[in-house]
């Protein structure tokens, strides 16, 4: 006879189990609860409006931002510099895929404890990480330490302020979040030998420039554009002829979405997109984002293409084209300019700012602080230029480093004045998955075009009807 | 020089007293002692994350927001066996569970089948044939991914050289879930393949010997003694990659993002951006509470069944 099979053992043991897991569980419960209760206290931290004393021991500043060669960049570039003015400093700038950028970042603020202390947020995300107090508030900092009156005030607003601003302007009262590290906008990349020297002046001149130039160049196609249903691809792509046929996304004061997005602009947008633009993209292009767009280009397949500036740094490299066998071949068969314009003069927000997780340990939080206010001055901000970068800084984007460093840096310059962008709202990444998905579909033919636009003013609408008093413009 | 050791008698081989201080540890605490840590890991991993959900999910909890969970009650249960958009997604994915597993399971047979059968290099072709299985699912999500696409993808330059179209695998509707199961179906069919070999190989000889003595056909031997014989194995197997396919997520994610639209959305899909998007943390919560409860409901009829096999 085992022990267990001894009268009133097994009972005794089982009694005994179930006492433990309760207890474990409490315990666990009471644990959980507890980290929760003592975060919520401390929320919405400020940085302080003077830089705190730096350490002398050797750190390591990490920043999170998603993998493409703005990213190494940035490394190559702080490495090499701000060790000239702190040489105890290393820059780590770890990188995700694209797709994942979001949720690297958000996950490891909900864990409430972040490996990154400068975390790189697209504009849109702002609003969820300061809802969240997941970022630290830099206004006082900023009005100390950056010449705010050297910026696009756009720029400033779009990469930092919450609140978000109205589009083209700053609200001297928000709050500041985070300051520009990358601009960037949409570039139209064209072929000079199939289309001529000058670019299409309008969206509809475009369309039939590409029509033309596919059906006269067997196997090259009219367009390429971002079309995936991954990140914001097929969102941006939506919005961007949106906003040229005159269209809005939402009424921000209002929030109110359903019946702006999808009124007669919205739907002259959607068809001009699915029924005029997608015809002349490659089969198969449905899902096709950053890379895709610049490999059809550099492969020679497409007439126009659409990308974002500094993603196409690789278009020049002979290695990974057909057009030519060196730059200046290269240069001799590719052509930038800003977007066309149609009903209205605008082209897409990209780039990013620099913000400051509120988890990263005080040292560090320090010396991030350090960092940007290094990098934010006119000499840095030249010198970021000519290594690759996009500066915000009026008088980096008007001097010659900036201009003379890529072929395509004017379009960027020129188009700041035309910048708009999307919701920056707490409810972003909904906003943007249901945009995505519905444009994505009706572009692959998974979805009559009007439904999907229809479908998206109603769900998003929905959203933000549930989501209280969070975001929009004050 | 050789040494010769003179042993002593040997004394009894018995176990020393246990010291006094120790004679409370009686041989239940000792058991309980022993298992105590194991118990505590399980419970620490397994159950208590469980139970955790479990209270999430009748809450409005978010990961990432400052503010504590209220109870909702049903609400979040509620919602998703109410909405449309869920059953569309259950609906995606249960074709893609019929339509992977049943073409694994057909083709990983018939593999197992042709191998067992062949005396030489039969342990040479099982190494084989198991390649895909020990790959990531990443890993092979990513290089399908380039093998299909359209313009730059393998696949359609070897259909275009034999004289076929283009092929949109990956971005239209009915395509997209197909090379979702054609890719699942290349890496996993090795997995029925091994476990119906095992049952194969188990299948005794004399069985096969006398039906020969009888003269039996080689359809009246498959139907008769092989299938019989291999069948509760094999349905273990399909079992095990119905659930894994039931929880198909990577795949996806990197071949299709649930595209075109959300028709290669699956439910697990749609959970990851549930819980990872829109970070309701609560709802995530009650979708996974849910869809553990499916797979238990599932998998107990079906070990019920088999058990009704195995005693018939």
């Amino acid at each position: 006879m085992t022990f267990l099979d001894k009268p009133g053992v097994r009972r005794r043991l089982r009694r005994r189990f179930t006492t433990g897991v309760a207890v474990m569980v409490a315990v666990g419960t009471l644990a959980a609860c507890g980290g929760s209760d003592d975060d919520s206290a401390s929320g919405g931290d400020k940085a302080p409006a003077t830089l705190p004393e730096l350490t002398s021991e050797p750190v390591t500043l990490s920043f999170l931002w998603f993998e493409w060669p703005p990213a190494q960049a940035l490394e190559d570039f702080a490495n090499k510099e701000y060790k000239k003015v702190r040489p105890n400093v290393t820059v780590k700038v770890n990188t995700v895929p694209n797709p994942n950028w979001h949720d690297a970042i958000f996950t490891q603020f909900a864990a409430r404890k972040t490996d990154f202390d400068i975390p790189i947020l697209d504009s849109q995300h702002i609003g969820e990480a300061v809802t969240n107090g997941s970022i630290l508030d830099i206004t006082d900092f900023v009005k100390s330490n950056i010449e705010t009156e050297a910026y696009d005030p756009y720029l400033l607003a779009a990469y930092g302020q919450y609140p978000q601003a109205e589009t083209g302007q700053r609200d001297e009262n928000a709050k500041l979040y985070g300051l520009p590290l990358l601009g960037d906008t949409w570039a139209m990349i064209y072929r000079k030998d199939l289309i001529g020297e000058e670019p299409p002046k309008t969206w509809d001149e475009m369309i039939a420039t590409a029509k033309k130039c596919q059906e006269d160049n067997p196997g090259v196609s009219g367009l390429a554009f971002h079309q995936s249903n991954g990140s914001d691809a097929a969102a941006v792509t939506y919005n961007t002829v949106n906003g040229v046929y005159g269209g809005k996304l939402w009424d921000p004061k209002e929030k109110k979405i359903d019946g702006i997005i999808n009124d007669e602009a919205g739907k002259k947008a959607m068809d001009v997109l699915v029924n005029q633009m997608k015809p002349l993209a490659p089969k198969g292009s449905g899902n096709w984002f950053i890379d895709e767009v610049n490999a059809a280009i550099a492969q020679g397949k497409v007439c126009i293409g659409f990308n974002w500036l500094a993603a196409i740094g690789g278009l020049l490299d002979p290695a990974q084209s057909t057009l030519g066998t060196s730059k200046e071949q290269i240069l001799d068969k590719l052509g930038f300019a800003t977007l066309p314009t149609q009903e209205a003069d605008i082209v897409p927000l990209g780039g990013m700012g620099m913000h400051i997780s509120k988890y990263a340990p005080p040292e560090r939080q320090a010396e991030a602080l350090s960092f940007m206010k290094w990098f934010e001055q006119a000499d840095v901000q030249k010198a970021w230029a000519a290594a690759g970068g996009v500066p915000a800084r009026k008088d980096a984007l008007s001097s010659p480093e900036f201009l003379n460093a890529a072929p395509w840096n004017k379009v960027f310059t020129d188009s700041v004045p035309r910048l708009r962008d999307m919701w920056n709202v707490p409810e972003y990444a909904k906003l943007i998955d249901i945009e995505n998905t519905n444009v994505n579909a009706a572009l692959n033919g998974a979805k009559d075009p009007m439904d999907a636009l229809d479908t998206i003013a109603k769900e998003q609408q929905a959203i933000l009807d549930q989501s209280g008093d969070g975001g929009g413009i004050r | 020089m050789a040494t010769t050791e003179i042993h002593a008698p040997a004394a009894p081989l018995t176990a020393p007293p246990a010291a006094r201080r120790y004679r409370w540890l009686g041989e239940r605490r000792l058991a309980t002692l022993f298992v105590s840590p194991a118990l505590a890991l399980l419970l620490f991993l397994s159950i208590f994350p469980l139970l955790w959900a479990l209270y999430l999910s009748f809450t409005n909890y978010s990961a990432t927001r400052d503010t504590g969970a209220s109870f909702v009650g049903l609400d979040n249960y509620i919602d998703i066996l109410t909405s449309a958009t869920v059953r569309q997604r259950a609906i995606t994915t249960f074709v893609y569970v019929v339509g992977a597993v049943g073409l694994q399971t057909v083709l990983g047979f018939a593999i197992a089948y042709l191998i067992s059968r062949r005396v030489r290099g039969r342990g040479a072709l099982t190494t084989l044939f198991l390649v895909p299985m020990m790959l990531s699912p990443v890993v092979v999500g990513l290089f399908w991914r380039f093998m299909l696409d359209t313009q730059f993808g393998v696949v359609n330059s070897l259909l275009g050289s034999l004289g076929f179209g283009q092929v949109e695998w990956l971005t239209k509707q009915r395509t997209a879930l197909l090379s979702l199961i054609l890719v699942d179906t290349w890496q996993w069919t090795p997995f029925i393949m091994l476990i119906a070999l095992a049952g194969l190989t188990a299948v005794p000889k004399y069985l096969y010997e006398a039906a020969s003595i009888d003269r039996a056909s080689e359809w009246f031997r498959f139907r008769h003694i092989t299938l019989p014989l291999v069948w509760p194995l094999l349905l273990i197997a399909v079992m095990f990659r119905a659930i894994e396919a039931f929880r198909l997520f990577d795949l996806v994610y990197i071949l299709t993002s649930g595209g075109p639209g959300v028709s290669t959305e699956t439910l697990s899909f749609h959970v990851y951006k549930v819980a990872f998007l829109g970070f309701d943390t609560g709802v995530a919560s009650a979708y996974g509470i849910l869809m553990v409860l499916v797979v238990i409901v599932l998998a107990q009829f079906y070990l019920r069944y088999l058990e009704k096999l195995r005693s018939s």
